[in-house]
């Protein structure tokens, strides 16, 4: 196989990969982010009942720090769904008022939360803990200030694991895809390259029997013709001259 | 001789076949990823609406505790609304009561719902508390129903509807970022299609062509260069070998002819005389031995092997510009005094204005050390520019790292510069930088797009790193380059302009009708619109950085196509100037359409305008230097004219930026594009006005 052909070819297959590869990348991305999104808006559900008990409380007068029913109905709302972990609410200082997990209460959590909560545009906010994602709500009371914020740790692995097979069957599908190209595109690239070639390979032919004293081969109409044509009566000119110097010297002996 | 365009239709007819290839992979990739998501987000949008229903439930039973009869429920329309605010999935939702009898229901019923609502194995289904909830697809909706049980006792059922559909919306954006791929993928099959084959084609064709040329004008003499062992190389060879062999063939009969006039005796000489004619005859008409050495090999003067790094070079920075001012806005400080609006455009302001300020100096820089250490040296520079961005702490050390990338940017862009007028004369340098501009647009047309898709899925500092991996790639393109530098034995150093000149310059009228009403507006409308506005802008209404890379890609393609054309015309007609009011007219009048609406498609409009306006008349404006201002030429010289004439230029896209930021404190975005567009448009009309007396049309040069 030519030189060049394996060139326009390796370009079909470093562009085919490229495209199938982002398309890969894209869809992947897309249902990642999907997934993503409504498995939190499925947690933040959850979230957005317990933000209106609390609300309701402190519309009562409660003290953010004295609502006694919370721990229990956490309890029941992180029992009403497996995919959630643990549920913590606390307050500006990133310190843990209430948790279904009694150990953490007290503690604080990640500064990445407070820093997440702060920064977010709206109420909601996301967050990560090492084997869990957090899905978070503000606080609000009645002056619409912040009075804590609440976290709902849930499954990354429910969550990456989805991720996985799609990836996989997706990764599957551009291979598919891939190797389909890599059969295809050679094939109709002979056929695109082939006068292309068939230029190349008059013009190298003519080249091969540039010095034949003899008939040179026939010009066959390709886009070299007129080049090659050029180049034979250069050569010949030039033969010519010199044919005639020989005979002229020859002529004395 | 060869037709001109020959390797360029090889090449669309390879592009096309490989275009079809993409198009095919990419919609079995596509089609199998919608089959993905259906098969795994249904189930799982189920299980939400299940959730949400849950809730929804829980709030009904509350009600009825109350002793609220369970048909006569209030606000439960309201209910439903809400949830439909925060899940856009749901097409549908409502209550029956254990008889199918709907008593509530919002959005849009789908065809059958009544028959399935009366089905008596739903209805049986849902009178158990132990069934939590059932799914079935009725029209177009996947219905999730779920049992309302008060203390043991059925009220009735809940239904929420997902539209069957909903999957193909999550698909669209995706769709859109394929689109974006293919074009990409056209763009990239050319430039690789150039670089991997046609760069070495298109050379060996062309010394090819240069060498029957030579011959044809009887120059015989061998040349002693090494060829590629392709089928071009061979050619060469071969050709070499047939031109060797009539140069052992001269020199023999020459030195024949020689010897036998040196023994002859007066006769002899005599009869020698015919062949010693034929001889001087045949040195007359031919040239034989060996070819003078140049200097340079056909290799070293090939301009094509600059495009390639250019352009890895130039998409590593492109990559950045639909994500920018969003990544700064993240890593934003409070910056005492300064309005948040104006230090997110600081970045993009001092790289401009490092690249304005330092492009003059560079260029000297450049021929001094040498083109290929200078674009070694400024591509290492961004790297690390770029790898230290990805990294960046706050938007103090992001400046810093910026400048970096601008100071690397403007070494690159100015010694590939110099590279092609290095190889360049009189005949071919505006195809010089036909080349060197092909390479910057395709760059401008595949940078921010994907740009935005990678910011939007791997984040803004994994995008700078993709920068940066792109920025190392250019290096081991530049690594290629020819060590040894060409230059014109006639050309002369490269300067500055001096201030005497700025000064001279910046006063005078017509000089800076151009400069002043066209180029630097035109820059400041570009940078501030398109590189501060437009990012901004589309997130602020909700929308990705990929949108903006998709809208930015708007402007290059419209770019990519009308320029070729508009300076073609404008050549023609030699009525440049007239390009150059339409351009700034309709660039003027881009920001105006957001007065109507804000909507993405007004945006649309208005990046579409601005581009189709700065097409025509970014040729003709600097063309139009060398054909109004003969004079300054004369006095000040091209090198000075041009100089300042760029300087203030490429100030224009520092102020872009600074000027948007201003203007976006006071009046909010929409303002800022049309006070922006407003701008350009009076100097536009100022310009049409100071360009139509005769004093104007007094000498036009012509090319």
């Amino acid at each position: 196989m030519g030189t060049i052909r394996v060139r326009f070819i390796t370009v079909a297959l470093v562009v085919s990969f490229f495209a199938v590869g982002m398309a890969a990348f894209l869809n992947y991305f897309k249902y990642k982010s999907t997934i993503g999104g409504i498995v939190k808006s499925r947690v933040l559900v959850v979230g957005r009942s317990i933000e209106n008990s609390i609300q309701a409380s402190l519309a009562l007068g409660l003290q953010f720090t004295e609502l006694a029913t919370l721990p229990s109905q956490m309890e029941r709302e992180k029992a009403s769904d497996k995919l959630i972990q643990g549920i913590d609410v606390f307050d500006d200082t990133g310190q843990i008022i209430y948790s279904t997990d009694p150990a953490r209460v007290g503690q604080r959590v990640q500064r990445s939360w407070t820093e997440a909560a702060a920064r977010s545009k709206t109420t909601e906010w996301t967050g990560e803990g090492v084997e869990d994602y957090v899905a978070g709500i503000s606080l609000k009371n009645n002056f619409d200030l912040t009075v804590g914020y609440l976290a709902l740790r849930y499954s990354r692995d429910y969550v990456d694991r989805a991720a996985s097979a799609a990836a996989r069957q997706i990764m599957l599908a551009a291979l598919g895809a891939f190797a389909g190209i890599a059969l295809i595109a050679p094939l109709a690239l002979i056929v695109v390259i082939r006068r292309f070639e068939r230029d190349l390979q008059t013009l190298e032919t003519a080249a091969v029997h540039l010095e034949d004293k003899g008939e040179q081969p026939a010009l066959t109409g390709s886009a070299f013709d007129s080049i090659i044509d050029h180049l034979r009566a250069s050569l010949r000119d030039a033969n010519a001259a010199l044919d005639d110097l020989r005979a002229k010297l020859d002529s004395t002996a | 001789m060869l037709e001109k365009n020959y390797l360029w239709r090889i090449y669309w007819q390879l592009a096309g076949v490989i275009m079809v290839c993409v198009v095919i992979a990419l919609a079995v990739v596509s089609y199998f990823s919608h089959r993905v998501f259906d098969q795994e987000l249904v189930p799982e949008t189920e299980a939400k609406a299940a959730t949400e229903g849950s809730s929804l439930r829980a709030l009904v039973l509350k009600a009825t505790s109350y002793g609220i009869p369970f048909a006569n429920l209030y606000g439960v329309d309201k209910t439903f609304e809400e949830m439909f605010g925060e899940n856009p999935e749901f097409s549908y939702a409502g209550i029956t009561n254990t008889e199918g009898t709907l008593l509530y229901q919002y959005g849009r019923e789908p065809q059958g719902a009544l028959v399935h609502f009366h089905s008596p194995a739903l209805l049986a289904a849902m009178r158990d508390s132990t069934v939590p909830w059932q799914v079935a697809l009725v029209g177009t909706q996947y219905i999730v129903s779920m049992p309302i049980i008060s203390k043991g006792t059925p009220l009735g059922v809940l239904h929420i509807g997902i539209d069957s559909v909903f999957v193909d919306r999550v698909l669209l954006e995706v769709m859109l970022d394929v689109l974006v791929v293919l074009v990409v993928s056209l763009f990239f099959t050319l430039e690789l299609l150039n670089f991997m084959a046609g760069a070495r084609l298109a050379s060996g064709l062309g010394e090819f062509g240069q060498q029957v040329e030579r011959m044809r004008n009887g120059d015989f003499t061998a040349t002693a260069r090494m060829r590629a062992n392709d089928e071009i190389g061979r050619l060469l060879r071969r050709i070499d070998a047939a031109v060797d062999h009539l140069n052992v063939r001269y020199e023999f009969l020459a030195g024949e002819v020689q010897d036998k006039m040196r023994a002859a005796n007066a006769a002899g000489r005599e009869a020698l005389r015919p062949a010693a004619a034929a001889l001087e005859g045949i040195g007359k008409r031919f040239k034989f031995g060996s070819a003078q050495h140049s200097g340079a090999t056909s290799d070293e003067m090939n301009l094509n092997r600059i495009r390639a790094p250019l352009f890895a070079f130039i998409i590593a920075e492109e990559l950045t510009r639909s994500y920018l001012p969003t990544y700064v806005n993240q890593l934003l400080v409070n910056v005492p005094g300064v309005s948040p609006q104006v230090v997110i455009g600081l970045p993009i302001m001092l790289f401009m204005l490092i690249v304005a300020l330092g492009q003059p100096y560079l260029g000297a820089w450049s021929e001094r050390v040498g083109r290929r250490k200078a674009m070694l040296i400024g591509a290492a520079i961004a790297t690390v520019g770029f790898l230290a961005t990805a990294l960046a702490y706050n938007l103090y050390d992001l400046l810093v790292w910026r400048s970096l990338c601008a100071l690397g940017y403007a070494m690159v862009f100015v010694a590939a510069q110099g590279y092609v007028l290095d190889r360049t004369g009189q005949t071919n340098r505006a195809q010089g930088f036909a080349l060197f501009i092909g390479a910057i647009m395709v760059a401008t047309v595949c940078g921010p797009s994907i740009g935005g898709i990678l910011a939007d899925n791997l984040g803004f500092r994994m995008a700078f790193g993709v920068s940066a991996v792109m920025s190392f790639l250019s290096i081991l393109a530049i690594l290629r380059l020819p060590v040894n530098d060409v230059r014109p034995p006639q050309a002369r150093p490269a300067r500055p302009p001096r201030l005497r000149e700025v000064m001279a310059l910046i006063v005078n009228r017509r000089f800076m009708t151009l400069t002043g009403l066209a180029a630097m507006p035109a820059k400041i409308i570009l940078t501030g619109v398109c590189f501060y506005l437009v990012p901004l802008y589309i997130v602020s209404l909700g929308n990705t950085s990929a949108m903006a890379g998709r809208m930015l890609m708007v402007y290059a393609v419209m770019m990519v196509m009308i320029v070729p054309l508009s300076a073609r015309l404008s050549d023609a007609s030699l009525r440049r100037d007239r390009y150059v009011s339409v351009g700034l007219i309709i660039s003027g009048l881009s920001g105006l359409l957001l007065l109507l609406s804000d909507s993405i498609l007004v945006l649309f409009g208005v990046v579409f305008l601005l581009g189709l306006g700065q097409a025509l008349s970014i040729a003709a404006q600097s063309a139009l230097v060398a054909e109004h201002c003969q004079e300054e030429i004369r006095v000040y010289g091209n090198d000075a004219v041009y100089g300042v004439y760029r300087l203030l230029e490429r100030l224009g896209n520092a102020l872009g930026p600074l000027m948007a930021s201003l203007l976006v404190v006071f009046w909010g975005y929409q303002g800022a594009f049309v006070a922006l567009s407003a701008l350009v448009l009076f100097c536009g009309i100022a310009f049409t006005i100071a360009t139509r007396g005769e004093q104007w049309q007094g000498e036009p040069v012509h090319p």
